[in-house]
């Protein structure tokens, strides 16, 4: 019960903390807010700021708990001194019976359920993984620290710094909950600006029908982040309409806080950046007002910048590490991770509407079926209002191509709903529009959604409150229905405290001290994970070695050039690279020097004598890439092998040797292949490399390729197995 | 661009090498294990051991056919064994009878035979069984009983 108590109690003090500066900023701002506008805005521009804070915190790293609590005290105490904490503003026209009883059953009704999903614990695989794996790293790190081993703490996460101090009272629970309440304050604000615009029906339809969606719900009672997006761009539509309206010059900093916490929350909605910048300077044709909301935006997006460029080496990482190249992810990942992203599972992308809005298995959700009228938001162009509405909605809805996700929809879903509201009340009034939302309701219902969507589709499926108010137990539900947290506590129950963990598959991090290594999730992991794969996987190993022999060649440096591209997401690939006079091996010497290109940072794995590592170009062959050696002195050469695998296929590799001139010079291009065995311990080899390299645990789940070759002969591996469970078992390696 | 780096430490071979033992035991106890069952072994959530029916099979994919050995490790309780009497179990793998062994008394065994090569296919489904000769069927609900399963395989 007091795990209730306190997952409320985190998440509504941080709510209160950012209403309370949301609301100190639009009373200073001479923001004319509706009453009913009020604390939607006011929230989310707090939200804002606060979010800066606690970056800031962290970037001091003095997030220790009294402080992170006192943070969120001093803007509550801050606005009720100043009067700013209470709902102000003008009063709107009042609803109808008729409205108000409409939108009060359907909102109540998805709002019980949603509400004790969010209070229930935590069982969402991103959101117990790295969106509050991070905020609990952080928390116990008092700040944030170098993590290369985790290509998601180097995006953004506008949003997961709210989660921080909610997280800090209130633990897991609470960071949902925080999320949620973005939710109800973009329903909210839709809702609101229905009134706004002399429309209530619109706004509600449009509330309703975004508010009901089976995606939305999901996504907005876990700790993900897309529905914050959302909130957080709706907002800034929101500010520039009123901006519009009344050219209060003060309007436009909260406007450019916004627009900029668009890329902290989620670098796809940079996009609200661009458009309220020039929105900006389509309606006011200054400098100065453009500048102001540049300059508000980059408070907010640069700190993000700054922080990835001093930890990752990039600026914009995870990305765009082809231009700014760092040894801590392969350029590859992100052509794999992309291709992935753009298609998910999906074969036919023609399928894409049914599968985002009726099916929800393949792309991860379903908004639901009435969205399969989405085209009518089209007919809203008629109005001022809806061409407004439709500008942002088709920039937010553009990222979705390079993501497919249904989620990637849901920044894009408010403008969308409001539009398509606006259009069917404009045609056939409001009933029809009455009828559509009462039609959306109860399709999106949880019992009534597996009736048509796809077997696996992810949806909510029952209200979960004796979870939420721990009548349940925490532990005990957790444990029975999300086999990511047993297999946490079996890392903490058996792993020693501080030991890292290799492991093939993501973990929920949120729920472990350790640190766990998951083989996509950086360079590093993807090396460790090829060492381990090398071991049983024979595509990997070194079966296959090109030889060149040349005339007796005296050179300082030599270097091995790949000639040819290669095939889709094929690397150039060395395991091992020997020099040879008369048939005997140049011993490497200390004094050599070692460069390759495109990858410096791996260049000694293909000179360690080892089996199971291996050099990787981590970009797709290409003219140009090398591996080159630097004897220090002049050596006599007649012989270069290179050992590669058949993973690498469209292998065309020259011998060069650098004169005396400086220049390279070609000296054999015409290798003979053959097929060599790996030793028949390979196995050892590769949990010694992994040893060798600070992993000493292993986990592996039952179904990960390479599970049964480890299960059916530990000795071969030299691994001790300390503990399984959960579908998954955890490896000790044997110190060889 | 970081600077060159010198050639690392240079790894050895070890002196006590052995080859990998392939091993395709479907363990009761191991959550994968209903992934293999074919017939008779009773489904639902992994444990120690299980109850079969009369001719418990599996199904596992062995990478290679080079000495294999059957290997089975079972239990004839005493409750079904009063009923039953002796029993004879005939151990099989794709169908052909490897031995066929009477056991005059209840408690647990654990039988090992090579298989010949000829009889897998490497990197084909092989079915693995145990039948029993009779089996134990309740007078309430004509469930069949055969014995106790707890892991069935090949191995090298």
């Amino acid at each position: 019960m007091w795990q209730a108590f306190w997952a409320l109690l985190g998440a509504a003090a941080t709510v209160a903390a950012c209403y309370a500066a949301g609301a100190l900023l639009v009373d200073w701002a001479r923001a004319p807010l509706k009453r009913v506008e009020r604390f939607p805005l006011a929230f989310v521009v707090g939200a804002s700021v606060l979010h800066l804070v606690v970056f800031a915190v962290l970037a001091l790293k003095i997030a220790y708990r009294p402080l992170v609590v006192g943070m969120l005290l001093i803007p509550i105490a801050w606005a009720i001194w100043k009067g700013s904490w209470r709902l102000k503003g003008d009063a709107v026209e009042p609803l109808s019976l008729g409205l108000k009883s409409f939108c009060t059953a359907i909102f109540g009704i998805f709002t019980v359920l949603y509400f004790f999903h969010a209070w229930a614990p935590e069982s969402s695989p991103d959101g117990s993984s790295y969106h509050l794996g991070l905020v609990a790293r952080y928390l116990r790190a008092h700040g944030f620290e170098q993590v290369v081993t985790n290509m998601y703490a180097n995006l953004s996460a506008g949003v997961e710094m709210l989660f921080l101090p909610a997280f800090a009272i209130g633990k897991h629970s609470a960071g949902a909950l925080v999320h949620y309440a973005f939710l109800v304050a973009l329903a909210m604000a839709m809702f609101a600006y229905g009134r706004r615009i002399g429309k209530p029906w619109t706004g509600a339809g449009g509330a309703l029908l975004l508010y009901a969606s089976p995606v939305v719900g999901m996504d907005g009672s876990i700790a993900y982040n897309d529905c914050g997006v959302a909130a957080i761009a709706f907002s800034v539509f929101y500010f520039l309409e009123i901006w519009d309206e009344v050219r209060e010059p003060r309007l436009l900093i909260p406007i450019g806080l916004l627009a900029g916490y668009c890329y902290a929350a989620k670098y796809t909605a940079v996009a609200m950046t661009i458009y309220a910048f020039l929105f900006v300077a389509w309606r006011s044709r200054k400098v100065r007002q453009c500048a102001i909301v540049a300059a508000c935006a980059a408070v907010m997006i640069l700190p993000w910048m700054a922080k990835d460029w001093i930890y990752a080496q990039n600026p914009a990482a995870p990305f765009f590490n082809k231009i700014f190249r760092n040894p801590y992810r392969r350029v590859i990942q992100d052509q794999e991770y992309a291709d992935f992203l753009s298609h998910y599972t999906v074969e036919n992308k023609w399928t894409l509407p049914l599968e985002v809005t009726v099916r929800g298995e393949k792309t991860t959700g379903l908004l639901g079926p009435v969205f399969l009228l989405a085209p009518l938001a089209f007919f809203a162009l008629r109005f001022r209002e809806g061409r407004r509405l439709l500008l942002p909605a088709l920039l937010l809805f553009l990222p979705f191509f390079a993501n497919v996700g249904t989620r990637f929809l849901i920044p894009c879903l408010p403008f969308v709903s409001l539009a398509m509201a606006m259009a069917v009340a404009s045609i056939e009034g409001t009933s029809l529009l009455a009828a559509l939302v009462l039609l959306h309701a109860v399709a999106s219902w949880p019992s009534m959604i597996p009736r048509y969507s796809a077997k696996y589709a992810w949806h909510l499926d029952r209200i979960l409150w004796k979870q939420a108010i721990r009548k349940i137990p925490q532990d005990r539900y957790l444990a029975q229905n999300f086999s990511m947290y047993g297999i946490a506590r079996l890392i903490d129950d058996n792993v020693p405290k501080g030991a890292r963990v290799l492991a093939v598959n993501g973990v929920a991090d949120s729920y472990t001290t350790h640190e766990v290594l998951v083989s996509f999730q950086s360079a590093l992991n993807d090396d460790l994970a090829d060492i381990l794969d090398a071991g049983w996987d024979e595509s990997r190993q070194p079966t296959r070695r090109l030889t060149f022999k040349f005339p007796v060649t005296p050179a300082r440096r030599v270097r091995v050039v790949e000639t040819a591209v290669g095939g889709p997401l094929e690397e150039f690939k060395v395991h091992e690279l020997r020099y040879f006079y008369q048939g005997a091996e140049l011993p490497r010497d200390p004094a050599w020097r070692l460069r390759a290109w495109p990858n410096p940072w791996d260049v000694q794995m293909a000179f360690d004598n080892s089996p199971a590592t291996r050099w990787r170009s981590w970009e797709v062959a290409a003219p140009g890439m090398y591996i080159d050696t630097d004897f220090g002195k002049f050596e006599f050469v007649d012989e270069v092998t290179v050992d590669t695998s058949f993973d690498y296929a469209n292998v065309r590799l020259q011998v060069e040797a650098m004169n005396p001139s400086g220049h390279w010079v070609k000296i054999s291009a015409d290798p003979k292949t053959d097929v060599i065995l790996p030793p028949v311990d390979i196995r050892r080899w590769a949990s010694r490399d992994l040893y060798e390299r600070g992993i000493e645990y292993i986990l592996m789940n039952d179904t990960d390729w390479g599970a049964d070759d480890m299960r059916e002969d530990l000795g071969a591996w030299g691994f001790k197995e300390i503990a399984k469970g959960y579908g998954a078992r955890i490896y000790q390696v044997v110190k060889p | 661009m970081p600077e060159p780096y010198a050639p690392p430490v240079q790894r050895q071979p070890f002196e006590d090498a052995r080859p990998h033992r392939m091993s395709r035991m479907v363990i009761m106890a191991d959550s994968d294990a209903a992934a293999h069952f074919v017939q008779d072994i009773a489904a639902g959530d992994p444990a120690p051991w299980k109850w079969t029916n009369q001719k418990p099979t599996v199904k596992v994919v062995p990478r290679t056919n080079l000495q294999l050995r059957y290997v089975i490790d079972f239990s004839l309780p005493e409750v079904t064994f009063k009923v039953t009497g002796p029993v004879t179990l005939s151990f099989l793998v794709n169908d052909h009878v490897l031995e066929s062994v009477r056991y005059k008394a209840p408690g647990e065994y654990h039988y090992e035979k090579a298989v010949p090569a000829e009889w897998v296919v490497p990197l084909k489904d092989t079915l693995v069984a145990a039948a029993i000769d009779k089996v134990w069927v309740s007078p309430t609900d004509g469930a069949r009983l055969g014995f106790i399963l707890t892991r069935i395989g090949l191995t090298q």
